[in-house]
């Protein structure tokens, strides 16, 4: 079995004048076997460095890693039964694609050359590039570089796969298709992989099961639907979807909440969920924020749009509660079939069942979505 | 546009071309001085090399020989002199360039490449090796083979087996004393090339499985080779050269293992006079094999410069 657990793992760099960087905070998730877990955060969360102690290339300060049971702590790279797939690929640059592809077989079994040859052709083929066998990686375009690199780890058939942001120097339209190419490969071969990237979309779309890291620390591990409706704070609010979810800072004064700009009435459900704190952060995500011509509903709004994005499908659109040159904006998200124009005149209607509160102290969420109206689409067979 | 203004700027263009031709001609002439003062020492030697001796005296240092003033005999006799030189300063400096090169890249890669402590003092301890000047360890060196590690006597048999003279200890002593003082500088040379060499790939052939050997022999050294490039042209030279250390560890011109530099310096003197051309002819006669060196390599040492 191959189920991947982190304790407490913690990495602490010294830097040259003695000081300490805590760069992973005491992190601890499970991967089952042969789950796809994606690793995400911005720039310096700590992503990569928990990866790179996964795989044996950093030492772990303090905490377990274990693979099936067995503790890989202390473990050099080439014991732990890992493949990993770097950025840059890290090809190696004087050798072809079929060398490239043997290496990892020819150093970590001893096996037959014969076998490993029918190996690599046939991981080849699966990839697509069983053409390119002959070329080295100089010859080859980003994608074929990229397949190569997939093939690569593959080939050698480890109990983990682990991601660098594989995808993240392809350009947008390769991504998308290597990012579906990935994810029916990895169910294929039901390889446990984490993946790690700072693009919530790869997030979302790739991943089983999603852990969200920053500033070293753990803020949330769960589906992606999970954190998308029920975020554990306010950081895994903001990071997850595109465009971010609206936050407004808030006080509540009895059963309102109160902005300097508006105030919003609440069900004494929600009330209770907030019991007795009182500097909170209602957030609301764009697609959930209804717009209309006219209103009476306490939870209607009057708001001036400031800017249109449209985007064909859809439309982004950025209000204003007043018509002030730097008020503050958030954005509503519309289908594109509706037309809006800038300067004009709105209604905002923002549901009480699709709102956020947040602790704005903590950052905790206080209570999040229902997901009472959710519609399930079975066919029935 | 008027033509008032046509003109104007005609004028102007044809002034501007002619400021950029004044321009081309006066750098052109820089160049060709500059070339001709490197080349006419040069050229000098080359047609000295093929006068006679009385040609030499009769006509002007850089004027090619007449027709009866031209000879292959210095040539010839240089070849005679220098052939046993050529051959003993080709036994010592072809295996102390690899093994100073091999030496030094091995060292580059564990200092860049693999992780352990004690790095820095032993980098610091390479580059204070690159500055020991020559002439500082001349007695210590000459007293180490002499003395201590006196090679003539400690591998007689091999030199009884082999049936040459037991100078050739003394050959191997410089052979290995260059090994030593080449060491810094090529891994000096080889660490700047493995510091930009992508730490990513080292690291996937790590967890490709291979060992800290495995990769140097399967990754880095065969993509090493502009480097080697660089460092064989430039030791070779180095060693080839040198007279200084095969002066203290050989001492005699008329010894059987001296290399070519120490036959060389008494070539053509004598005491009815010095024979320019024979001189001119060895000179260049020696210098030959690092020419050739550097051609084989050339296109290697252009990419390895270039990095």
């Amino acid at each position: 079995m191959a189920d991947l657990k982190l304790e407490s793992v913690t990495k602490v760099f010294t830097d040259d004048d003695g000081s300490d960087i805590v760069a992973v905070d005491d992190v601890s998730f499970d991967i089952d076997d042969g789950e796809f877990l994606v690793l995400v955060g911005p720039s310096g969360c700590g992503k990569s460095t928990t990866l790179r102690m996964v795989a044996g290339l950093e030492t772990v300060t303090e905490g377990r890693i274990s693979l099936g049971g067995t503790d890989l702590v202390g473990r050099d790279p080439q014991d732990r039964d890992i493949a990993m797939v770097f950025q840059s690929y890290a090809l190696y640059p004087h050798m072809t694609v079929q060398e490239n592809m043997s290496f990892g077989l020819e150093e970590s079994t001893d096996m037959p050359d014969d076998e490993i040859e029918r190996r690599v052709t046939e991981t080849a083929e699966m990839m697509g590039i069983g053409d390119l066998l002959d070329r080295k990686p100089g010859e080859l375009s980003g994608g074929q570089q990229q397949r190569v690199a997939l093939g690569r780890a593959i080939v050698r058939d480890p109990a983990v796969f682990l991601m660098d942001e594989p995808l993240s120097n392809l350009d947008a339209k390769l991504r998308s298709q290597m990012r579906t190419e990935l994810q029916r490969l990895q169910e294929d071969l039901g390889t446990t992989t984490i993946y790690v990237t700072h693009d919530q979309t790869e997030a979302m779309t790739m991943a089983d099961k999603i852990a969200i890291l920053d500033d070293g620390k753990l803020q949330q591990v769960g589906t992606p639907l999970e954190c998308y409706h029920e975020p554990a704070n306010l950081f895994v609010a903001g990071f997850i979807g595109e465009p971010s979810m609206n936050f407004f800072d808030v006080e509540r004064v009895g059963e309102k909440l109160v902005h300097d700009e508006f105030e919003y009435p609440l069900s004494e459900e929600t009330a209770a969920a907030v019991a007795d704190t009182n500097d909170l952060v209602l957030g609301i995500r764009p697609e959930d924020i209804e717009l209309k011509t006219e209103g009476s509903d306490p939870h209607d709004f009057d708001t001036v749009v400031d800017v249109v994005e449209p985007m064909g499908d859809e439309n982004n659109v950025y209000l204003t509660f007043s018509d002030g040159g730097d008020a503050e904006t958030f954005v509503a998200n519309i289908s594109g079939m509706q037309h809006v124009e800038s300067g004009q005149p709105i209604v905002a209607h923002i549901p009480e069942a699709a709102i956020h509160i947040f602790d704005r102290a903590t950052g905790k969420a206080l209570r999040n979505r229902k997901l009472d109206e959710v519609e399930e689409l079975h066919v029935q067979l | 546009m008027t033509d008032a203004t046509t003109t104007q700027t005609e004028q102007t263009e044809q002034t501007l071309t002619d400021q950029l031709t004044i321009y081309r001609v006066a750098l052109y002439a820089v160049l060709i001085t500059l070339v001709g003062f490197f080349l006419a020492p040069i050229e000098a030697g080359l047609v000295t090399s093929f006068k006679t001796t009385a040609a030499v005296t009769e006509t002007v240092s850089y004027m090619p020989p007449g027709p009866e003033g031209f000879t292959l005999q210095k040539w010839e006799t240089a070849f005679d002199q220098l052939l046993r030189g050529l051959i003993n300063s080709f036994v010592f400096a072809a295996p102390a360039t690899v093994i100073s090169a091999l030496l030094g890249s091995m060292t580059a890669y564990g200092l860049t490449q693999i992780d352990w402590r004690g790095q820095i003092p032993l980098l610091a301890l390479l580059i204070a090796g690159i500055f020991i000047p020559y002439q500082a360890v001349l007695v210590p060196l000459s007293r180490i083979w002499s003395v201590y590690i006196p090679l003539t006597d400690l591998l007689w048999f091999v030199w009884a087996i082999l049936g040459i003279s037991d100078d050739y200890g003394r050959l191997m002593a410089l052979s290995i004393s260059h090994i030593a003082y080449g060491i810094p500088i090529c891994t000096l040379l080889f660490r700047s090339y493995y510091k930009s060499m992508d730490i990513e790939m080292i690291e996937a052939a790590r967890l490709d499985g291979a060992s800290v050997r495995k990769i140097y022999q399967r990754v880095v050294l065969p993509l090493s080779t502009p480097m080697f490039a660089v460092v064989l042209i430039y030791q070779f030279t180095q060693i080839w050269n040198d007279l200084l250390f095969a002066l203290i560890l050989l001492s005699s011109s008329s010894s059987p293992a001296a290399p070519v530099t120490l036959i060389l310096s008494g070539l053509g003197v004598a005491q009815q006079g010095t024979d320019f051309a024979l001189r001119m002819s060895g000179a260049l006669l020696t210098a030959l094999p690092t020419l050739i060196i550097y051609i084989l390599f050339g296109e290697e040492f252009a990419e390895g410069v270039a990095s």
